[in-house]
């Protein structure tokens, strides 16, 4: 007989004992990795994604609103010698043959053959014709067709300058086309092309490069270049330098242009204002260089005698011969025909009418007063259209009537000597003042020069562009590569971890697990005490039978292990089948592939091995250490000692306090962090409330047992006693019951019910109705019957309603929806009054202690380059895992950095995936982002409907999507439900092993006290009276255990629920405690009626 | 007080088509304040006896009459009733809760529910019996605290607490070394003679036996009386 002879036969003999043990090491091992093994699956999922949206892209040119040659791509590739993609991207809506389904917001990409090279697959799809389209999978899919059908799409068409600029045409933007569905496009053939680090599938539609660029009259333009991964790392500073060699001024919208007369070169933007810094620049370039600023005005007053529609052009005295050098801001000079027109002479004062565009469109009609300081006459430099820019609608017309200028144009004004002169001269101006008055009336966020001339020279041409390319960052027009590879890996990498998720939430029944393990190895250990103590009483050492024991039970949990790893590759993928089926909702639809990492499955078996060990030798050292005689003697001798179970009891109660004290200290100093923070101390609390709840439950076990000294009265004082015989015992059933209730109940507590009164203000819909989102932005007052009228509205219609209009500058999607960790989540620009005027929503923490300042924070002057923004605590917490005073990175439209300081936190709300900064802010940011394309409607109780359908419809060719504000914050809450059902099964699988646990040691209990029983029964005690003395003694532990549990779950959630936004579900969470406690009873008698039955006397016949 | 009339009783056995007889036919009366031994070899069904005798066990067939009452006609309520109020028991294993003290262990019968007797009288008539007992000094001691001898005695007392007529000792020295079994012989003829407590004990031991007085012995399933200890 050898050691390890006696421990195989003992493993074999005791198999029934030994299996149970092996199933509940199992249990934990495959909980254990199963959780790490579905964050990998999450993880390999994410990286999946990134390699399907953006193929073999490694750095490309982000949208900015502006437009650049298509053969930018070319000279890149030769540069950098990778594949390089152009991509023109507009925004479009698209319907059936029928009209009867639509989509809106679709990305509709202009492509050819290179962007299909740079995807996932090896093949290069065969090149759409002309009139035809290649869906994406799920445009597809939403709209039911396929090959062969026909579609119809209508598109954008982005001007080259801003909608917003002053001017600029308001005219319908858009162009449908009836196309043939060509082919559809799967991962493979890059159908989910995306730059967006998000894992749901984008609305992607194709079609030929080349004929977009004609169709959205942007012929051979793109904006967007992707570069590939050359042989080559080259880093992304080195491919933007590769950028500088290689753009052009075309690229930035600029044209330089020789004038015969006068004979100068002049640079001017199809942008028509030309951006500030490429303005500097190009003043910077030569020293005779002048700037110029035309603008139209409605009308040139002499007292009542008035020139309707002219231009005038501001320019600098000192590089012209129209104005005298010395003229000041508040004079003017007129052509011979505007002042025979005016019949004004010199000294006479003009006034100036003119508009100027405000937000939303909104026109501010000014005058200004001008002393005639000179006539010129009609003739030489005096004569020069070329000083108006090409205002889209104004220059190239033939006639006044056919203007089509952003403003109302009042055509009647409109004189047969007008047409004339615009016949003869086209857009001469007919007044000039100086540049600095011009730019003070006229200059805005788009520039405040119309062009730039330098006295012709010879070689002066490529003298300008070589200087312009090489002096100007093309950074500044947005010309600029990201590398969205490494953003988008760093995206899934920084994401939801699920793996620590479900870790997290695992350890309360991985834990119940190791627990159940401990009890069943300990009573294999217990039914062989007379074993143990034989081989005690043989002269072998305690610790010599330990190590037989422990290395029995390390046996057991090692095959535990093997079997515990292979069924957590099933839990898995029955988690993975949920996450893609039952929770889809919790990975917003993606579909999550099942992936497996040996050294995850080696980490998780191998931490599981150790902790099942740990508990089975937690639970074996004791009863070694018994003296042989006890254990030969039965286990009657229970040592029962008041002075040692006080002193054991304090240590209990020192545990349980110190515990507890650090737990109420984490949630009040640390409970105010980011959403990481949070969770880390709900975990940390939850944890230390159990520990010191269990070690208060011990500590009165002891006392109670040991230090009871007023005799017994009742039956429920039996119960209680009997409950503090074998304390370890009824620890464990307070333990596995508190692990599963605090999990259920914590999950109870997060769970989001509907909102009860979406009115409000203070409530996550702002108190607004809608929420609306466009394909293509509006530019217009949703608040004015002006701005309605302009968007084709009926007032009337919306008689009560209001909105507040938010600009949107594309970015991440920052909400619960995406999976992947936000790099620069989308922006809304809003106009801080509207939302401070209504009191929308509910600030749950700012920079300020008070918080009185709300929206108006967003307003603070946070000093040069940082601009103050807000965001939904989901979005801050979760998404980004920011707190108030954290910043993030983003770069403005010209390529410059600046920073978002978090400035306020709302409670979860509709605004959720983006953050809000103040509109001022935005469009100094991005003057480009033209228009609203996002909006809240307020609208009155019993109009709400009718508002809502008056706005689709009305909208309905700018691709709105308009959403009940109460559903679209019903759908983010459904996310985290989601999540919560999730957990309530790992909290429900936590409860049935408590259970178990329970039923066992009752079980147990009941088995090894029959001859105990027996003489209840001997000395009159009924059944039915037995019966409920076995109740009052487990079920004790199970109120015990539920206690613990809530009160824990109720203190650990106190950081996450106490945003006023938050709302506990006190009924459905009284219902479950009860439920549990009915079904810890149930258990109870179950198992106490299992126990009871049969001739319990036999027990004593059988002495 | 007791009588047994005709009482035999059959143990089935899977293995055999015909069972065991224990007992064949054992009729037997016992008068209140009687004391009684039972003795007999291993298995002759000593313990069965007095498990019929005591409630605890059903005849096969006869009649075992308490006080007059037939014992088959009551329900298991109406049986514990007379376990609780009428007999005492005391066991080889003398099953005390080691979670209780001495006095508590005395007390647990009250807690049968059977009784609305105040619990302060039981307390008083359990400090009484365990100074009966010599166990004064003893009441807050745990059972593991106590020897065999004690706590066989505290069984003793616990099986006197509602006052029975009638008590019951199954091998009550069975375990305990010389010394502690000449005490608890002691204890349970001293209360049969001062208190008029009916006793019958079932033992092996001879000297129990004899100190006890009127010897029965159990052989073959039948009761013979006078027999020699």
């Amino acid at each position: 007989m050898s050691f390890w002879r006696l421990v195989t036969q003992s493993l074999w003999f005791y198999r029934r004992t030994n299996l149970a043990v092996l199933l509940a090491v199992m249990v934990a091992i495959a909980v254990l990795t199963g959780a790490l093994v579905v964050g990998d699956s999450v993880q390999y999922t994410l990286r999946r994604t990134v390699e399907a949206r953006l193929g073999q892209t490694e750095y490309a040119v982000i949208p900015q609103d502006r437009f650049f040659r298509a053969a930018l791509a070319d000279d890149l590739q030769k540069q950098l010698d990778r594949m390089v993609a152009p991509v023109l991207q507009v925004t479009g809506i698209i319907t059936n043959a029928d009209g009867s389904t639509r989509v809106n917001r679709v990305d509709v990409l202009g492509v050819d053959e290179r962007f299909y090279r740079l995807g996932p697959g090896a093949s290069v799809p065969a090149p759409n014709g002309d009139e035809t389209v290649t869906l994406g999978a799920p445009v597809a899919d939403r709209l039911a067709v396929s090959v062969g059908d026909e579609i119809v799409l209508r598109v954008e068409k982005p001007g080259l300058m801003p909608r917003d600029v002053p001017l600029a045409s308001d005219a319908d933007r858009t162009a449908a086309f009836r196309l043939k569905v060509q082919a559809l496009a799967d991962d493979e053939a890059f159908g989910r092309f995306d730059l967006k680090a998000n894992q749901a599938a984008p609305l992607n539609v194709f079609v030929p490069l080349a004929w977009l660029g004609e169709m959205v009259e942007h012929p051979g333009q793109a904006n967007i270049l992707l570069a590939a991964a050359g042989e080559e790392e080259a880093s992304v500073d080195q491919v933007n330098a590769a950028l500088q060699r290689c753009w052009r001024l075309a690229d930035a919208g600029l044209e330089l242009r020789p004038l015969a007369r006068p004979d100068v070169l002049e640079l001017r933007s199809g942008r028509i204002f030309i951006d500030q810094t490429l303005a500097d620049a190009a003043l910077k370039v030569d020293a005779d260089a002048t700037g110029i600023l035309t603008y139209f005005v409605n009308q040139i007053a002499l007292g009542d005698k008035v020139t309707p529609y002219s231009m005038v052009a501001a320019i600098n005295p000192n590089g012209t011969s129209l104005i005298p050098r010395n003229m000041s801001a508040d004079q003017i000079v007129i052509n011979q025909w505007l002042a025979d027109d005016l019949g004004a002479k010199v000294g006479d004062s003009l006034e100036l009418t003119y508009y100027l565009v405000g937000l939303k469109r909104n026109l501010v009609e000014r005058t200004d007063s001008f002393t005639v300081a000179g006539i010129v006459p009609l003739s030489g430099a005096a004569i020069d259209p070329n000083l108006t820019p090409d205002f889209p609608g104004l220059a190239n017309v033939d006639n006044c009537r056919d203007w089509e200028a952003g403003i109302p144009i009042d055509l009647d004004k409109i004189r047969t000597k007008d047409e004339t002169y615009w016949d003869d001269y086209r857009g001469t101006p007919k007044a000039f003042i100086t540049l600095e008055a011009g730019q003070a009336l006229w200059g805005n966020r788009f520039g405040n020069l119309t062009a730039v001339r330098c006295p012709w020279r010879e070689g002066l041409t490529e003298r300008i562009t070589t200087r312009l390319t090489g002096d100007i960052d093309p950074a500044t027009v947005g010309l600029f590569f990201q590398p969205v590879r490494q953003r988008g890996l760093a995206a899934g990498r920084e994401g939801t971890d699920f793996g620590q998720l479900f870790l997290g939430l695992s350890m309360f029944l991985i834990a119940s697990a190791l627990i159940l393990t401990g009890l069943l190895f300990v009573f294999g250990v217990e039914s062989r005490s007379e074993q143990v103590g034989t081989l005690l009483a043989v002269g072998l050492p305690s610790k010599r039978v330990g190590r037989i024991l422990l290395a029995e039970g390390g046996l057991v949990a090692l095959a535990g292990t093997i079997v515990g790893v292979a069924a957590g590759l099933v839990y898995t993928r029955l988690m993975v089948y949920g996450l893609s089926t039952l929770w889809r909702r919790a990975v917003a639809g993606t579909q999550i592939d099942f992936f497996a990492k040996p050294v995850t499955l080696s980490i998780g078996g191998l931490l599981g091995l150790l902790a099942s060990l740990f508990a089975i030798w937690i639970t074996l050292r004791k009863k070694v250490k018994r003296p042989a005689r006890e254990l030969l003697g039965g286990d009657l001798e229970a040592r029962y000692s008041r002075k040692a179970a006080w002193s054991r009891g304090r240590w209990g109660l020192a545990v349980g306090i110190v515990s507890i004290a650090g737990a109420v200290a984490l949630v009040a100093f640390m409970g105010g962090g980011s959403g990481q923070d949070v969770a880390g101390v709900f975990f940390g609390a939850g944890s230390l409330l159990l520990i010191g709840a269990l070690a208060l439950c011990q500590a009165l076990l002891r006392i109670v047992g040991g230090g009871w000294n007023k005799p017994l009265v009742s039956l429920s004082g039996l119960g209680l006693r009997n409950s503090t015989r074998r304390s370890g015992r009824s620890l464990a059933i307070i333990g596995l019951l508190a692990c599963g209730v605090f999990l259920v109940v914590s999950v109870q507590i997060f769970r989001q019910g509907p909102v009860s009164d979406p009115e409000r203000r203070d409530s996550g819909t702002g108190g607004f109705a809608f929420y609306g989102e466009l394909s293509v932005a509006v530019l217009h007052d949703l608040n004015t019957e002006k701005g309605r009228v302009a968007l084709g509205l009926n007032s009337s219609d919306l008689d009560g309603a209001s909105a507040v209009q938010l600009r949107v500058r594309a970015g991440d999607d920052a909400s619960c929806l995406n999976l992947n960790r936000a790099q620069q989540p989308r922006l809304l620009g809003v106009e801080t009054k509207e939302l401070s005027r209504r009191g929308a929503f509910t600030f749950v923490k700012t920079t300020k202690s008070e918080n009185e300042q709300g929206w108006n924070l967003l307003k603070a002057d946070l000093g040069q380059g940082v601009v103050p923004a807000v965001g939904d605590k989901n979005t801050l917490e979760w998404a980004l895992g920011k707190n108030i005073g954290d910043e993030l990175e983003y770069k403005d439209e010209a390529g410059r950095a600046f920073s978002l300081r978090i400035v306020g936190m709302i409670a979860s709300s509709i605004l959720q995936g983006s953050l809000v900064i103040d509109e001022a802010h935005f469009v100094a940011r991005f003057p480009s982002e033209a228009g609203y394309s996002a909006f809240l409607v307020d609208a009155p109780g019993a109009e709400t409907q009718e508002v809502g359908r008056t706005l689709t419809s009305g909208l309905r060719d700018f691709g709105l999507v308009l959403t009940p504000a109460a559903q679209r914050l019903a759908a983010f809450s459904a996310v985290e439900n989601t999540y919560l059902s999730i957990f309530t099964v790992l909290g429900g699988l936590g409860l049935i092993l408590g259970c178990i646990g329970l039923g066992l040691i009752v079980l147990r209990n009941m088995l090894e006290r029959r001859g105990e029983l027996a003489m209840l029964r001997a000395v009159g005690f009924s059944r039915q009276r037995l019966g409920i003395m076995v109740f009052y003694e487990h079920w004790g532990l199970v109120l015990s255990g539920l206690i613990c549990g809530v009160v824990a779950a109720a203190i650990a959630v106190i950081p996450a629920v106490q945003s006023p936004g938050g709302q506990i579900p006190y009924f459905s969470l009284l219902l479950t405690v009860v439920a549990i406690g009915v079904s810890g009873g149930f258990w109870v008698w179950i198992a106490a009626a299992l126990a009871l039955r049969g001739e319990l006397l036999d027990a004593l016949r059988n002495e | 007080m007791v009588e047994l009339v005709d009482v035999t009783k059959d143990y089935g056995q899977a293995d055999q088509p015909v069972g065991v007889h224990v007992l064949k036919g054992i009729s037997l009366k016992i008068e209140p304040g009687q004391s009684v031994v039972i003795v007999g070899p291993s298995g002759c069904g000593k313990s069965t006896l007095l498990n019929i005798i005591g409630a605890l066990d059903h005849p096969t067939s006869g009649r075992v009459l308490f006080d007059g009452r037939d014992l088959a006609g009551l329900n298991d309520r109406e049986l514990a009733r007379i376990r609780n109020r009428e007999i005492g028991f005391v066991f080889q294993l003398h099953h005390l809760l080691p979670q209780c003290t001495v006095l508590e262990n005395v007390l647990i019968p009250t807690l049968a529910g059977v009784d609305n007797s105040s619990p302060k009288a039981a307390h008083e008539r359990a400090e009484q019996l365990l100074e009966r007992v010599g166990l004064a000094d003893r009441m807050v001691h745990r059972p593991g605290e106590l020897s065999g001898g004690q706590r066989q005695r505290v069984a003793v007392a616990r099986a006197l607490i509602n006052r029975p007529k009638l008590l019951l000792a199954d091998e009550p020295t069975g375990s305990l070394d010389e010394e502690a079994s000449n005490d608890v012989a002691e204890l349970l003829v001293g209360l049969n003679r001062d208190e008029g407590v009916t006793l019958i004990v079932v033992t092996h031991s001879q000297k129990l036996a004899q100190r006890i007085g009127h010897v029965m012995e159990l052989r073959g399933g039948t009761l013979n009386d006078g027999a020699q200890a």
